[in-house]
């Protein structure tokens, strides 16, 4: 194996990965979907006649072909019409409330509210043949005014749902702030900021297999985050016990937050596949994915920021309007992680966060990357540098001044956080040494003596995140199981999409026991082989699943010292365990192995359930860019990432994603972003390549470092990684930007930062002429 | 359409649709999955292959332009008797794939170069250009760059007497 630094990379480099477009099944079909073309309409017509007639298909269906249906008898299910999308409960996602009265079809009925939607499936013997049929289907749709942003869908002038408000959801954190907190302040800056709607854009799209067995039972593949909540959800469509779907995550190439939900494709693909009692599977195309699949981000936020003379936070308020897409189902609830996390990693003693989750006719907003925490982030970070500039003070200076002190925790925020641990000076001041501080605000002075020189600027950006979940799913499931042949076999209901468990998992397992690391064999992402588990998202994986596996561990060892107590027939305080074996305390000349111990006394297997609390990983990024004002392009010169995950499994694995990460960040910063037309169509003529993902030319030179402050949350201590760089380096980047050009009205620089936004900052009124 | 294709050395005689792209061909027909579509317009490179010693985004040529040429995909990198290719022993050390979707087109991009020119180690601007020519949503690129250079600096000095 030394050839092969991570278990994953033999079969991935030599392109025996199996991902669920390579899996084989005899006789299998696949679907294609007929899309709208507009993003608000009355569906007057979808005719499926001459898609049933193309050479090659099998079926062609619309919303009303498969409605009013009799009760099909497949021993799979007992279904009727095509079931509608489910909502996510979990984290808070979504809510009965919200979805009330707005049913998210998986086919569009009377009405499309958002370019993409499907309105048919055709299914073929393959792609090309479902594609002929798709392009068959005729579609009369009459267009609708479309919104496009929350603050002109928030009038409710034209509604998505007749009757109901486009504002579907409104909360708060923290609580409001009174009129003379800000009139009495020394200090107030105010700013608007849009958050930009982006892809999360995994390399490979959504995938979904859905395979109805002979014995009854449904097997589904697919690429996901969540292996068992889809079986729970799609058990709960079928309307079938949850122990006769299995759900199997192969290989899955990358997710970023957007793989874990039961998407209308998935619902209807699996309901072909039991009505039709045949193998469907559904291989997303990067062109309907770019239209159709969850986007992230997307909020307009207004807020205020309170100082004293000497640069102490009084108050902090941050009022977020969300374009959550057309459907509540999947993340209206989501901004509230943005108002949560709205405190940073400061004292200020007021912090008040509202949101108002806004309807548009666009694809739903859904976590990607960050999830709600770059949201925050950026405005309180960007809103920081401002508030430097105004008292002026050195933006380092202003944020270690109102840092939670490293002995202050677990700290109460006014935000309803408690965060576990941190260490926030130490982060920063680790940053600022990386990057050389005083030697690049040394260049700025001199550049700014120098009329030719192009503007130099440096970006400072902290900030906290969280890790693990939301309450009510901050636990997982793990166990360990010792085999007669030596090997150990450990369970977890993690599904990875990259992040390299197979490797990170068994050697903290093997660690845990004091084994050898290649007696570790790790199952994952299979519902029958690990029955219970919550899945890879909010960075929880390393936290919680190996948290749990830990103990897992522990308890196998318990288990070891008990069985060889009552062969020995002795106390079990008497028999010792070290490094695989099991020994009498007093005379260890009777050691005996894991394995022996199996076959003397059967099969040796714990499983369990382990609650974690919720982790607060943090950090401090900091980037000099140099902008040219004459084109508008921002080039970044250095970029220096400090994050702190507490306890790290696997040094090259975390820095690894802290990277990519960091990547993902700068693509955020100065290049990605949905470009709707008014009319709500994605302006996307050239497919992947009007979505700017950062290619390898953009990538300036980073450093990565890390601080290690434990979480008490779990005895392993280990928190989130892989979200940093989305959380942490836009802001860096955009201030940087920011300070290299000075401009009076910060709203000018909203992200992403491209040329034009760039080039019109560069010309509009300066800080200290405003003044 | 009966066509001809040699696919990593061993040939396979094939009746396709004149509209199949040769990824789908290689990926259904050959049954070689290592091949993977991540766009299927031309922009991300995932689909690159060798076609006489060429790289080619194998979604954007049709499998009957290939006939009686010779494809080398990602499965036919390692040395028939399985040792891997330095290329591939690179990314490994390197840390340069995490979910391993991307990786076939960027060792294939980067194998035809080497192949094409074992001196491409001297030049950090080629080597530059070949990670340009592809997209990968998980690394940040750097890792794929210096395992680039690693193999390549490997393969000049195995190549010097
Ligand atoms: S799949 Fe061929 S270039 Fe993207
Ligand atoms: S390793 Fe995931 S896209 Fe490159």
């Amino acid at each position: 194996m030394e050839q092969w630094t991570r278990r994953e990379d033999r079969r991935l480099l030599t392109g025996h990965g199996r991902y669920v477009a390579d899996l084989v099944v005899p006789g299998c079909l696949d679907a294609a979907f007929v899309r709208s073309t507009v993003a608000h309409g009355i569906v007057r017509e979808v005719d499926c006649a001459a898609a049933r007639e193309v050479p090659g298909v099998i079926g062609a269906w619309s919303a009303a072909d498969l409605s009013g249906l009799p009760t099909c008898t497949h021993a799979a299910a007992r279904l009727q019409d095509l079931p509608p999308v489910p909502h996510t409960l979990l984290a808070r996602l979504s809510n009965e409330e919200a979805v009330t009265g707005r049913e998210w079809p998986a086919l569009a009925k009377e009405r499309v509210r958002y370019a993409g939607e499907a309105v048919a499936v055709v299914v073929g013997e393959d792609r090309y043949r479902a594609e002929d049929g798709a392009a068959e289907v005729v579609v009369r749709i009459d267009p609708l005014p479309a919104v496009v942003t929350p603050s002109r869908a928030a009038n409710d002038s034209i509604a998505l749902f007749d009757g109901l408000s486009n504002t579907a959801f409104t909360g708060e954190a923290g609580q409001p702030i009174d009129e003379s907190v800000w009139q009495g302040a020394a200090a107030v800056v105010e700013a608007r900021y849009r958050q930009q709607l982006l892809m999360p854009t995994p390399m490979e799209c959504r995938t979904i297999l859905a395979v109805p067995e002979e014995d009854g039972r449904l097997s589904v593949w697919s690429g996901h985050q969540m292996p068992h909540r889809l079986r729970r959800e799609l058990a709960a469509l079928l309307d079938l016990p949850v122990d006769r779907i299995r759900v199997v995550v192969p290989d899955t190439g990358g997710a970023f937050g957007s793989k874990s939900a039961a998407f209308p494709e998935f619902v209807t693909v699996v309901y072909l596949a039991v009505t039709l009692g045949r193998p469907v599977r559904w291989i997303e195309d990067r062109l309907e994915s770019m239209t159709a699949a969850t986007r992230g981000r997307g909020q307009d936020q207004r807020v205020r920021l309170a100082a004293d003379a000497d640069g102490h936070l009084l108050a902090y308020e941050l009022q977020i309007d969300a374009d959550v897409g057309a459907y509540p189902h999947l993340g209206v609830g989501l901004p509230m992680q943005t108002a949560w996390m709205a405190t940073g990693p400061y004292t200020t003693p007021k912090v008040h966060a509202t949101v108002r989750s806004v309807l548009t006719n666009t694809m739903v907003t859904y976590p990607y990357r960050g999830a709600g925490r770059p949201e925050a982030t950026i405005a309180l970070e960007r809103s920081m540098d401002l508030l430097a500039r105004r008292l002026g003070m050195d933006p380092a200076e202003l944020r270690r001044r109102n840092f939670i002190p490293a002995g202050s925790f677990p700290y109460q925020t006014p935000t309803g956080r408690c965060y576990d641990s941190g260490d926030y000076s130490t982060a920063l001041d680790l940053a600022l040494e990386t990057i050389g501080y005083g030697t690049w605000r040394d260049e700025q002075e001199r550049r700014r003596e120098n009329p030719d020189a192009l503007p130099l600027g440096i970006g400072l950006s902290c900030y906290v995140e969280r890790s693990g979940g939301e309450p009510g799913g901050l636990h997982e499931f793990a166990g360990v199981e010792a085999h007669e042949d030596g090997t150990i076999t450990a369970r977890c209901g993690a599904a990875p999409s990259g992040q390299s468990h197979e490797t990170t998992f068994p050697a903290l397992v093997a660690q845990a026991l004091g084994v050898e690391e290649d007696r570790v064999r790790l199952v994952e992402g299979d519902t029958d082989a690990q029955p219970e588990g919550l899945g890879s998202f909010a960075s929880r994986s390393a936290q919680v699943d190996g948290a749990a596996l830990c103990h897992a561990c522990a308890l196998l060892i318990d288990r070891a010292r008990e069985r060889a107590a009552e062969l020995w027939g002795m106390p079990v305080e008497e028999v010792e365990w070290s490094a695989g074996s099991l020994r009498p305390l007093r005379d260890g000349s009777a050691a005996i192995g894991l394995a022996e111990l199996v076959k003397d006394t059967g099969p040796l297997r714990v499983d369990d359930r382990f609650e974690s609390g919720m982790g607060f990983p943090f950090g401090a990024h900091a980037a000099v860019v140099e902008v040219d004002p004459e084109l508008g392009t921002v080039r970044v010169l250095q970029l220096v990432v400090v994050d702190d995950c507490g306890v790290v499994l696997n040094p090259a694995v975390v820095r690894g994603q802290a990277f990519g990460s960091a990547v993902q960040g700068i693509g955020q910063a100065l290049y990605e972003g949905i470009p709707y037309g008014d009319d709500g169509v994605p302006q996307l003529a050239n497919g992947l390549l009007d979505y700017l993902l950062p290619t390898a030319a953009e990538i300036p030179p980073i450093e990565v470092k890390d601080t290690r402050t434990p979480t008490p949350s779990t005895p392993l201590g280990a928190k989130g990684a892989g979200e940093s760089g989305c959380i942490g380096t836009p802001a860096a980047i955009v201030n940087a930007v920011a300070d290299a050009l000075q401009p009076a009205d910060p709203g000018l620089l909203q992200m992403p930062l491209t040329p034009d936004v760039v080039w019109r900052a560069a010309r509009a009124p300066k800080y200290e002429e405003a003044r | 359409m009966k066509i001809k294709l040699t696919v990593n050395g061993e040939q396979h005689s094939l009746d396709v649709e004149p509209r199949r792209i040769l990824a789908d061909v290689l990926r259904e027909d050959c049954r070689l999955t290592g091949t993977h579509l991540g766009c299927e317009h031309g922009v991300c490179g995932a689909c690159t292959v060798l076609v006489d010693g060429e790289a080619v985004r194998a979604c954007l040529m049709l499998a009957v332009q290939c006939d009686g040429r010779s494809v080398r995909t990602v499965e036919g990198l390692s040395s028939p008797d399985g040792e891997p290719h330095p290329l591939q022993r690179a990314f490994s050390a390197e840390h340069a794939l995490q979910c391993g979707f991307c990786t076939p087109g960027f060792l294939m991009v980067a194998a035809g170069a080497l192949e094409a020119d074992p001196t491409i180690a001297d030049d950090s601007e080629r080597i530059d250009g070949l990670v340009e020519s592809n997209i990968c949503r998980c690394t940040g690129y750097e890792p794929i760059r210096r395992a680039i250079m690693r193999a390549a600096a490997e393969s000049a000095s195995r190549g010097k007497p």
